[in-house]
């Protein structure tokens, strides 16, 4: 049979382990020590006897290429079949959750040559030892279509098919409804589906929670013993590191420790890579240190994840928990954080000068960044409507003179104390002081003045260790700190990519870059992307996004000269969004009591002239009203829906476009007990949408981050929302055979689909309560707190902040 | 193909002074430093020096080195145009070709050099110890335009075990002396050589038949007798001839004791490959101290080990205690077994409460653990 076997490996997901894979994928994740990831799936394979797999990478697959090699440990380098390593072809695709049938299109070839019949399609990061030969003999005598295995109620997204069924969906990718084979097990017609629930110990591993959790694992005898079996070993690439020695101090309690590793400190309950040097009198617990990572004397480490090269200096104290362990990044070096403190340059922050969510943005990260212990200061241009309010409170503190543009100008730096975060307000006249603070033509010049300005001033702001810059306004900084020789790391921050500066009229000449600036034309954006210490989007899958043309546009090779820089992390949401304490609803509630949300369902459905009624199925919708909000497609398929299901009802509030208003307004007509629209942003708070709606839709083309699918969640409301940007990072879709999920999202951007997922939420909600209530409390216990954005943000700055003053 | 440089790689004596630890290996088998075998290092230095054509002599147990060394690929040897070639006795029509010394064993396999018409043969032994890049020997060899030269080094033991090498000004080796008990001179041979090919076979077809033939008793004086070029190449690093139980549990000790003198950690410069046992990293299970001491992978340890190698897969049970030993693959420790100064060879099984305490270093295996107070506390 193993000659009738051919194995798909899927190593095309990048899962959620941000930093960990900013330089390898899931795959070649290193565990156990001496392993990767990838070694238990191919010493599966090779322990059954099958000698043809394909692995379907994504992105970055140098350092699985590098691992695997020609195959040849696992008995793979073969002159018939072997090992193919599959990448895509398309590199303008977006990461996608699991292999494709467009992925597996790409390469028809490799299905349509193997000889084998049957295929047995199983993802890279599943830490299990698996007889593969007898879940096929199970399959086989099954007779269903398809088996899926499943472990411990959890999809392993393994599979085992006929190849020419397998070769059918992938030639005909294109008009088929369903992207992968979970698909077809799920929705299509006519498919015999058998579930093998898989015994015997096994992970799949996709956070660092999971994977911390299933390395510590291999520590307990039961579990270690049936991975580590001696009848089926696990094959890795050959390094040559002598034994571990332990020297005189060592003190290891049940711990696994690599080859090559020094140890002279005090280990317990870790995992050890190879070649680690663990100091006199470091403790080291309940963690996961990989290759080459160094661990300075007088040192504490609990539930961390130090990635390869990772040094931990003397005296630092490191704390994660299982949950969020503390995760280094690769190379990175670890000092105490007691005395980090931060400069954000910014032209917003509430309550001073807000036009945007970048206002509050600011205002929040700092105060939360001062709880945890780090000095904060915002530097802001003094505008017009700063002064008029604020003169009285703060304070000058210096005044200097600056040659700019051909002309000696005086500028004045301001300072006060707000809520513990120090405010610094840069004085001019001429270029700040008017009504309002964009559009104007000379906008690149005040900007430019004003980076210039900052620089002026390092010496008279409170000391820092990085500076902190938002948006293309501050972008110039980095650039003229290298121009000055001033060493600074700096942390820039995208909100938007939108908005670049891009600035012609002999700027240049002003700025005098021409050292670094060959062209005409100055993108302040793309120069704070290109020379920025640190680059940080606010959302992971925003991030990853920004990598494709689509999203990323003109600064799309600037992002990826800088890819193993460049973090996501996840805006939070205020404390304030409350349905517990929220004054503008009419019945408080919370997790543990959601019934009261009702009532305010029937209030909304009363106050917006809806027919009332608990049964009814409210959609609510609290956004912009243009193109990249899903307007196109909520325009076409919103009608549709009404008339197919008799209990939807619609209600929206916000402002924009005039001719998707029109349309809108037409349907509104059409159904006029079930649809409202509010017109208008700020005519009325949205509290009460969030509080009486059923579900949030926010089918969004572009989403960097959003936020009212996460205020949503906390008011128990279900989103509806497309796979991109921070929404997929918020909102798991919910499975109906695990009972998994947050809310409802998909993948495709198509009306065929949106109409789908719509559909969907609303059987779920007719059709299983129980786990609708179960998806509402999930949602609502979801931390997207500003204080776990702080902590993330404070592990950025400790990546770049220098170990040595 | 030709080739510029093909290496001979000796593996063929038995090691007597060894005792049990050679009576089922060949000497370049053994065991060395957990997780090593002594032909390691001449196959790591090979490939640290880009020699990739090796014909590796064997005579004496050679199906366990065969197996362990298999394509040679965890040296990266397995070079489609040479790589390692294993070169057995075989019988022809003149009789069966059982080799006779050294220089014999050479002499049986010409034919395997001449395939690839090399300019120089390097001739090394599969059982010392030292980190070697062999390239500055062999361009020392073409610089003087000697028609063979010899890598030399000051043994710090006992002189007498050693051939003795007088060198000039130049290096050039003036005198030699096999074993002498008054060594006129600190240098010493190491068995490397590197001969112009067609020296070698001058010195080697002149042998006669019948009588054995050794590189050191027999080739080099007759080559000295009849004026040939030998120069001495000294070698500065640690070298050891691993011949007696003392000397390899020395060797093993100078890991553990003075770790600068082998440098494993050093995989830049001169790297220690090894074929890999695909085990888990150690466990560390027990509450008791493990200091002072190597471990390999895939063991599972519960009690203490002081000052100690320890090869794959060895247990060691609950409240045992291991001290100044050496322990080989897969031997199990049972609880409250004691082992101090003993070197323990593979599967050996050591039952629960056993006392192996030596004052002198002594070799177990299941066979002699009985005699040597194998009894219960």
């Amino acid at each position: 049979m193993k000659n009738n076997v051919l194995v798909i490996i899927d190593a095309s997901g990048k899962d959620s382990f941000e930093r960990l894979v900013l330089h390898r994928m899931p795959g070649a994740l290193p565990f156990a020590g001496k392993y990767r990831l990838i070694d238990f799936a191919l010493s599966n394979v090779k322990n059954a006897g099958i000698t043809n797999v394909a692995i379907f990478p994504y992105g970055n697959y140098r350092s699985l290429q590098d691992h695997v090699g020609s195959g040849k440990r696992w008995d793979l380098d073969r002159r018939r079949d072997g090992l193919f390593i599959l990448p895509p072809k398309n590199l303008a695709m977006p990461t996608e959750t699991m292999l494709t049938f467009q992925r597996m299109h790409e390469h028809i070839e490799y299905l349509k040559r193997s000889s084998q019949e049957i295929v047995f399609v199983m993802p890279a990061s599943i830490v299990w030892s698996i007889d593969i030969l007898e879940h096929v003999q199970t399959h086989l005598e099954s007779n269903a279509d398809i088996s899926e295995i499943m472990h411990d109620n959890i999809r392993f997204k393994s599979y085992i098919i006929p190849k020419s069924m397998l070769l059918s969906y992938a030639e005909n990718y294109d008009a088929l409804p369903y992207q992968t084979i979970q698909d077809i097990t799920m929705k299509a017609p006519g498919i015999t589906v058998n579930t093998i629930h898989y015994q015997g110990y096994a992970r799949y591993i996709t956070d660092p929670f999971n994977y911390l959790k299933s390395n510590l694992a291999m520590l307990r005898f039961d579990i270690g013993k049936t991975i580590f079996s001696q009848d089926r070993p696990i094959y890795s690439k050959e390094k040559p590191a002598p034994p571990a020695r332990y020297l005189d101090y060592a003190s290891v309690t049940n711990s696994m420790v690599s080859s090559g590793s020094f140890i002279n400190g005090v280990i317990t309950n870790s995992i050890i890579g190879r070649d680690v040097i663990i100091e006199k009198n470091a403790h080291v617990s309940n963690s996961m240190i990989m290759s080459n990572a160094v661990i300075e004397e007088n040192t504490h480490v609990d539930y961390a994840i130090l990635d390869k090269g990772t040094i931990v200096k003397k005296g630092t104290f490191i704390e994660g928990s299982l949950r969020e362990p503390f995760v280094s990044k690769k190379d990175q070096i670890i000092t105490n954080q007691t005395d980090l403190s931060i400069l954000m340059v910014s032209t917003e922050s509430t309550p001073f000068v807000k036009t945007g969510g970048l206002a509050d943005v600011v205002n929040d990260l700092s105060r939360n960044l001062v709880k945890k212990g780090v000095k904060t200061s915002v530097i802001l241009p003094l505008f017009e409507e700063i002064k008029t309010k604020y003169s009285d409170v703060y304070k000058k503190v210096a005044s200097k003179r600056l040659v700019f543009n051909q002309e000696a100008v005086k500028v004045r730096l301001h300072f006060m104390i707000y809520k513990n975060v120090n405010y610094y307000f840069i004085e001019h006249y001429k270029y700040f002081e008017r009504e309002t603070i964009y559009g104007h033509d000379d906008d690149c010049l005040r900007f430019a003045f004003f980076n210039e300005a900052v620089l002026l001033f390092l010496d008279d702001i409170e000391s820092f260790d990085i500076i902190h810059i938002h948006d293309w306004h501050a972008g110039l900084i980095p650039l003229l700190l290298k121009e000055r020789d001033i060493k600074i790391p700096t942390m820039l921050t995208i909100h938007n990519i939108d908005y670049q500066g891009v600035c012609h009229q002999g700027l240049n000449e002003v700025l005098q870059l021409k050292r670094f600036i060959k062209e005409d034309h100055i993108n302040f954006l793309e120069q704070a992307i290109l020379h920025a210490t640190l680059i940080q989007t606010v959302s992971p899958t925003y991030r990853d996004e920004l990598r494709y043309e689509y999203f990323g546009k003109n600064l799309t090779y600037a992002l990826l000269k800088r890819e193993r820089d460049f973090h996501g992390v996840l805006n939070g949401v205020s404390s304030r969004h409350d349905p517990a304490t929220d004054q503008l609803i009419l019945s408080n509630y919370s997790v543990d009591n959601v019934l009261p949300k009702l009532e305010n369902k029937l209030f909304l459905q009363e106050t917006m002239h809806l027919d009332m009624g608990v049964h009814k199925w409210i959609v609510g919708m609290v956004t912009r009203i243009t193109e990249q909000k899903g307007f196109e497609l909520i325009t076409q398929v919103l009608e549709g829906c009404l008339e197919h299901n008799q209990d939807m009802q619609f209600v929206l509030l916000g402002t924009g476009d005039s001719h998707y208003i029109e349309r809108l307004k037409q349907i509104e007509q059409k159904f006029p007990n079930r649809v409202k629209l509010n017109i208008g942003f700020h005519a009325t708070v949205p509290n009460y949408i969030y509080a009486g709606a059923d579900v949030l839709l926010m089918p969004s083309r572009v989403e960097p981050c959003g936020l009212s699918q996460m205020i949503a969640m906390k008011y128990g409301t279900l989103p509806i929302v497309k796979q991109t940007g921070g929404l997929n990072d918020t909102v798991v879709n919910y499975d109906p055979v695990t009972k998994k999920g947050t809310g409802f999202s998909f993948y495709n951007y198509d009306t065929h689909t949106l109409k789908q997922t719509i559909f969907e939420a609303y059987t779920t909600f007719k059709n299983h309560p129980k786990d609708y209530q179960k998806l509402i409390k999930r949602g609502m216990r979801t931390d997207f707190s500003l204080s776990k954005q702080a902590s993330k943000m404070i592990e950025l700055y400790q990546m770049i902040a220098h170990p040595e003053k | 193909m030709p080739k510029k440089i093909v290496a001979m790689v000796l593996v063929g004596g038995r090691g007597t002074r060894l005792e049990q630890i050679t009576e089922k290996t060949a000497k370049p088998a053994v065991t060395f430093g957990g997780k090593y075998k002594l032909i390691d290092f001449v196959l790591s230095n090979l490939s640290n020096s880009f020699i990739n054509v090796v014909g590796v002599v064997t005579q004496y147990e050679p199906h366990e080195l065969m197996n362990y060394i298999q394509h040679g690929s965890s040296w990266d040897l397995d070079v489609s145009e040479g790589g390692i070639h294993f070169l057995t006795p075989y019988t022809n029509s003149e009789g069966e070709q059982w080799q006779r010394g050294t220089a014999h064993a050479i002499k049986q396999h010409l034919y395997f050099i001449e395939q690839y018409k090399p300019e120089y043969v390097l001739i090394l032994s599969g059982d010392h110890v030292y980190k070697m890049d062999y390239t500055e020997m062999i361009s020392t060899h073409q610089k003087t335009g000697a028609d063979l030269t010899i890598a030399v080094f000051k043994p710090c033991d006992d002189k007498s075990r050693y051939g003795i090498m007088s060198l000039d000004k130049t290096n050039k080796v003036v005198e030699f002396e096999e074993k002498p008990d008054n060594p006129k001179s600190d240098y010493a041979s190491m068995g490397i050589y590197v001969f112009n090919k067609e020296s070698l076979k001058r010195l080697l077809v002149s042998l006669e038949a019948d009588k054995t033939f050794d590189f050191g008793k027999d080739i080099i004086p007759k080559a000295l007798n009849e004026n040939y070029h030998i120069q001495g190449f000294v070698f500065n690093g640690y070298f050891r001839d691993v011949g007696t139980i003392d000397s390899l549990y020395q060797a093993n000790m100078d890991l553990l004791d003075h770790p600068e003198y082998l440098k494993l950690h050093d995989y830049k410069t001169l790297p220690l490959y090894t074929r890999s046992k695909d085990l888990p990293p150690h466990h560390i299970a027990g509450k008791y101290p493990v200091v002072q001491s190597m471990i390999s992978d895939g063991c599972l340890i519960m009690g203490t080990v002081t000052h100690s190698i320890l090869s794959e897969g060895v247990v060691v049970k609950d409240h045992a205690i291991i001290q100044d030993s050496i322990i080989f693959a897969h031997v199990v420790v049972g609880e409250y077994a004691v082992i101090k100064n003993a070197i323990v060879l593979e599967n050996t099984v050591i039952l629960p409460k056993t006392r192996l305490v030596f004052d002198k270093v002594t070799v177990v295996n299941n066979e002699t653990i009985w005699q040597l107070g194998g009894k219960t506390l």
